[in-house]
């Protein structure tokens, strides 16, 4: 049993590899279909996934990010401007660029915002966004105003140009697959640093962990794969405009991680998916789209903490050790509290 | 000098407004801990509910506006009583309830009334000239009932024995309690008349500014800015800086045009959150 607990503890580290290949898988529906349809949800459903990792990343350390858009503008407007301005189409270069330039803003910004923690730090990254909208509104001359930078030529790959609808996509796949693998390195490779912030930074800082690098190295990532989530959008909608970018929408970034579920790289997957697709059903009307999002952050904090691939996981644990605690000790059968259910 | 003194008259009646508001969102955080994302859902839904009564129902504008502050009050108090509370010591779960009620009730306006702004204006109309100024009297009107809110709400908190178990909970709700306050009776109570505070400055202003699903969004920001500048959970502090910032909105938008004032005091609030997130008055109301 306590070797079952264990492996349960550790049911997570799977997640990541899942998620990189549920990504990676996407590069089949180019190629099965060409329906525009489908295109287009393919597209919506990876940016708002990509956008959620970095939700997800920044969650890793118990700091709740409404500063998704800024840096998802940061990463789009560089791409058009790069596009526009001084003609560099080059696929590989601009999604380069998309990540680097939102994440060597992020460095000082963070150096600043990260002093902050709790209700706090949410605030400061509201003020961000709400900041961003206002930049992009102000510097005509840079970022279009509110006319936004239209007409960029379409982005190539060694030459050949990416400019119909399969080769966006085909983009957008190659783009969040990149999201996806950094956000599986990072969240792994620094499980147990990020899990010791979480769960007490003052505790990890007294035991020696440098807290501070962690958290500026986590905002920095964050941050570029926010950025190529812009790269996407903008690449999709071959606008960059600040509505693109709108303060309020981050809410819905924070919804599809916190709906899917907080505790593993699939939640925001499962979520970004799942939400964009009932979106997309009841999307004869928008509005009702936003009810149903509110509707269910009310009902998964309330009755299910861990989202909906956390409960899945529970339900799925708890069947399990019922079966294999019920064969072994008669008291699980009587319902006596299963000692390895988390105390909630 | 006419346009300056006229312009300082409409900071004034701006900064009352904001005041209204951001004393309702202030107290939820420092009696309760909770950042209240539906805090301009409630004053657009303030809004909605006296332009209702006095559309469908005809009532006169004064009752529409007591309707509404009660409406508001009592949504508040339901959704405090039983949804918040169950959490309510989890600042992060708290924020993200509110926020997805405040989704539900913008989408739920949008889906009842339409994305157009329905006409509703105010009952009075004229323009008082002073010597050298122009002041439209619907802004006298709600200026003097937002002085006389301000007022109340102060004497509320801290000459009442209700203000005083509210302040003595938002202090230290341990000692509180086991001196026999009771926070589940009021904690929903404070929570109320935040809202409903909320509502009966949307039903005020609406007539005047304008009203649409969508104008709580920039209400939620002002109210954040105010309360950041001020201190978080800061009575005083929030009341100052509404005026302080109803002054440079109204200045700004005048002298330089454009956003730019806005901009101003974003990256202004950004730095005072960054140097000193007591705010300008406060002490750290509440750890978060």
């Amino acid at each position: 049993m306590i070797q079952f607990a264990r492996s349960a503890a550790r049911g997570g580290s799977y997640s990541e590899t899942i998620g990189v290949l549920v990504i990676a898988a996407v590069f089949v529906v180019p190629w099965i279909t060409e329906n525009p349809m489908v295109y287009s949800l393919a597209n919506q459903m990876l940016i708002a996934i990509t956008a959620a990792f970095s939700v997800y990343i920044m969650l890793r350390m118990n700091l709740m990010t409404f500063a998704v858009p800024t840096f998802m503008a940061i990463g789009g407007y560089t791409v058009a401007m790069l596009g526009l301005r001084h003609g560099v189409t080059d696929v590989l270069l601009l999604g380069l660029a998309s990540f680097v330039v939102p994440a060597l803003f992020a460095l000082p910004l963070g150096a600043l915002v990260l002093r902050l923690t709790g209700v706090y730090f949410v605030l400061v990254t509201f003020v961000l966004t709400e900041i961003t909208q206002l930049v992009l509104f102000e510097t005509p001359g840079l970022t279009g105003g509110s006319n936004g930078l239209v007409g960029m030529p379409a982005v190539t790959f060694f030459g050949i140009e990416l400019g119909d609808n399969r080769a966006v996509l085909q983009v957008t796949i190659g783009l969040a697959l990149v999201g996806a693998i950094v956000t599986a390195v990072v969240t792994r490779g620094l499980r147990q640093h990020f899990a010791a912030i979480e769960e007490n930074e003052l505790l990890a800082q007294s035991l020696g962990l440098v807290v501070w690098h962690y958290k500026a190295f986590g905002f920095v990532i964050a941050a570029g794969v926010s950025g190529l989530a812009g790269f996407a959008l903008v690449n999709m909608l071959l606008t960059a405009h600040p509505t693109s970018f709108s303060a309020l929408s981050s809410v819905n970034y924070i919804a599809y991680t916190i709906i899917g579920g907080k505790s593993s790289m699939l939640g925001p997957i499962v979520g970004g998916a799942l939400l964009i697709w009932a979106g997309d059903i009841f999307a004869l009307r928008g509005e009702y789209s936003q009810f149903l999002f509110g509707f269910l952050i009310v009902v998964v904090v309330l009755l299910a903490r861990d989202g909906i691939v956390g409960t899945i996981y529970r339900l799925g644990v708890r069947a399990v050790s019922r079966r294999t605690s019920s064969r072994k000790s008669p008291s699980a059968a009587l319902g006596v509290p299963n000692a390895m259910e988390p105390l909630k | 000098m006419q346009g300056f003194v006229a312009t300082g008259l409409i900071g004034i009646s701006l900064g009352a407004q904001y005041a209204l508001l951001a004393l309702g969102f202030t107290l939820i955080f420092g009696i309760l801990g909770v950042v209240n994302f539906a805090h301009g859902g409630f004053y657009v839904l303030g809004g909605y509910l006296a332009y209702s009564l006095v559309t469908y129902l005809g009532a006169p504008y004064a009752a529409a506006v007591v309707g509404a502050a009660l409406g508001t009050t009592a949504l508040g108090y339901l959704f405090e009583r039983f949804v918040l509370d169950r959490l309510i010591d989890d600042h992060l779960a708290t924020l993200m309830l509110t926020l997805g009620l405040y989704m539900m009730m913008s989408s739920g306006i949008l889906v009842m009334f339409g994305p157009q702004s329905p006409s509703f204006t105010f009952p009075l109309t004229g323009v008082i000239r002073g010597y050298g100024f122009y002041l439209p009297i619907e802004n006298l009107v709600v200026l003097g009932v937002c002085i006389v809110g301000i007022l109340s709400i102060y004497g509320l908190i801290y000459h009442t024995d209700f203000g005083r178990a509210l302040r003595a909970l938002a202090d230290d709700r341990a000692v509180a309690t086991a001196q026999g306050l009771r926070p589940t009776v009021l904690f929903p109570a404070a929570f109320a008349l935040a809202t409903g505070l909320a509502g009966l400055t949307g039903a005020l202003v609406t007539p005047i500014l304008s009203l649409a699903p969508h104008v709580g969004d920039p209400v939620l920001a002002t109210s954040f800015l105010i309360v950041i500048l001020g201190g978080l959970g800061s009575v005083g502090g929030a009341t100052v800086a509404a005026f302080l910032v109803g002054m440079v909105e109204a200045f700004s938008a005048v002298y330089l045009g454009g956003s730019k004032g806005a901009l101003a005091l974003f990256v202004l609030v950004l730095i005072m959150l960054v140097v000193k997130p007591s705010g300008l008055f406060g002490h750290r109301v509440r750890g978060a």
